[in-house]
């Protein structure tokens, strides 16, 4: 896909992000083995998540330090919806000034559904 | 103290994204404060270091940044730089005068008649083109070695932009804006990366800070594997960001540069450098 038509979608993400609210995560208490399989491998993923660029993140090689370390998660977010609202990037999710930390999904760079597995992934960490 | 240079330099985006005149900072109390910002920063390092980029921030990348320095692999370039001065000599000792030492340190400058940046690799170009030759691609190539070559016979000399008059305080400001401003899908500026968190990771890669990012181009880097121009960095670190890059020697990128370089003042030129 070319870059004119990514920001096309990328627009057109923005704009119905502004109508429709983030899905809720809560969907399961107990997610899948193989969703927090594939949350790791979008967390990981350069061309998706791309956590690592920032984060550290379980046995991740060469993780960046720009973001603090993704760990304890669950003790830092005992309700799981403020975590996925904090990656999603919902206008009550805590802001940080100057943050590089992307919001993933209000500028559509990963879908809902992708959200809700990184988000698995990351609350074993 | 950090504070409030962060605040500074953040309010600066509102306040340009609302009205460009009539807020234009004044680049030298702009320039100051930024120089304050890494000396806060980063105490223990000192100004002249910056010339050196991200190495400053890591004992043992700058060993083997020194060691590879110790046989450059830029330096074949720098004798092909030589030889393609040589081949038109005429023609360029016409527009930038008979010491090739004496080149790279008036650049980038404010035309006042045209009110347009003046870039070394733009004005290689237009030398060339108004003596009937044909124009270098920007990127790479033969328009990094000469460039290569220029600035290696200025090294020690220290960077030296001027501004003195409303049209180059505002293409200093329109580089300032570009530079931090937000863009793309992932929602960053080069400020981001390159001011606020410059000396941190970004995977294995060492964020180098703003200060001093000019002193050293052309860079020849080890993923290139050849000599690549400022404005082909800039494009690279643009698609990064998931933004649109503009094209070499554009206005925006000639912008861009003239901020960067005039930030830089009173460092040394140490160019063509070697970059991981
Ligand atoms: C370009 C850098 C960057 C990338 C990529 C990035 N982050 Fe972040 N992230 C940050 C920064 C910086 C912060 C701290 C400031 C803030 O909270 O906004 C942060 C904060 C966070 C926090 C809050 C941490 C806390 O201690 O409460 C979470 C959770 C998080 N990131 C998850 C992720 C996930 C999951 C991904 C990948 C899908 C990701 N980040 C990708 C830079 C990044
Ligand atoms: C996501 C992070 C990120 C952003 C945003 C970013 N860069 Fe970079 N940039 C890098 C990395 C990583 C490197 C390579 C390591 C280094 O030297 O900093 C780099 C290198 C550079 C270099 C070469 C430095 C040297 O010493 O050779 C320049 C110049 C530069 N960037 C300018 C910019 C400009 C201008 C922007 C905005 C248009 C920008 N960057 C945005 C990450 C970024």
């Amino acid at each position: 896909m070319n870059l004119k038509m990514k920001q096309l979608l990328t627009a057109f993400a923005v704009s119905c992000a502004v109508m429709t609210a983030p899905v809720s995560v809560q969907a399961a208490d107990k997610p899948a083995a193989s969703d927090i399989e594939e949350g790791k491998k979008l967390a990981f993923s350069r061309s998706k998540g791309n956590c690592l660029a920032c984060h550290m993140a379980g046995d991740g090689a060469q993780p960046g330090n720009i973001g603090p370390a993704l760990v304890a998660m669950k003790l830092r977010y005992p309700d799981k919806q403020k975590l996925y609202n904090k990656v999603w990037g919902t206008s009550d999710s805590m802001k940080v000034p100057n943050s590089m930390m992307p919001e993933f999904g209000l500028h559509g760079i990963l879908t809902d559904d992708e959200i809700r597995k990184v988000v698995d992934y990351i609350y074993t960490l | 103290m950090k504070k409030t240079l962060l605040g500074s330099l953040a309010l600066g985006v509102t306040m340009i994204a609302t009205s460009p005149a009539a807020f234009a900072v004044d680049p030298e109390q702009d320039r100051q404060n930024l120089v304050d910002f890494f000396k806060s920063k980063s105490p223990k390092i000192a100004f002249e270091d910056y010339k050196d980029g991200g190495y400053i921030y890591s004992a043992d990348k700058r060993a083997q940044w020194e060691a590879v320095e110790e046989f450059p692999p830029y330096l074949d370039s720098v004798d092909a730089g030589e030889e393609l001065y040589q081949q038109d000599q005429a023609v360029y000792e016409k527009c930038f005068g008979d010491d090739p030492a004496n080149v790279r340190p008036h650049y980038p400058y404010f035309d006042e008649k045209t009110q347009q940046v003046v870039t070394l690799e733009w004005a290689i170009n237009i030398c060339r083109e108004d003596a009937g030759l044909k124009p270098f691609k920007y990127k790479k190539g033969d328009i990094a070695k000469l460039s290569a070559y220029f600035a290696y016979q200025s090294r020690g000399q220290k960077v030296d932009v001027k501004i003195d008059s409303d049209g180059a305080r505002e293409a200093y400001n329109k580089g300032r804006d570009m530079f931090i401003k937000p863009v793309g899908q992932l929602g960053l500026s080069c400020a981001k990366c390159h001011a606020y968190n410059a000396g941190r990771y970004a995977r294995a890669d060492l964020l180098s800070p703003t200060l001093g990012h000019t002193t050293h181009f052309p860079v020849f880097r080890a993923k290139w594997q050849e000599l690549g121009t400022l404005h082909r960095r800039y494009g690279g670190c643009h698609q990064n960001m998931r933004a649109n890059p503009f094209k070499p020697q554009s206005e925006e990128y000639r912008n861009l540069e003239f901020f960067q370089a005039y930030i830089s003042n009173g460092l040394e030129i140490n160019g063509p450098g070697y970059r991981q």
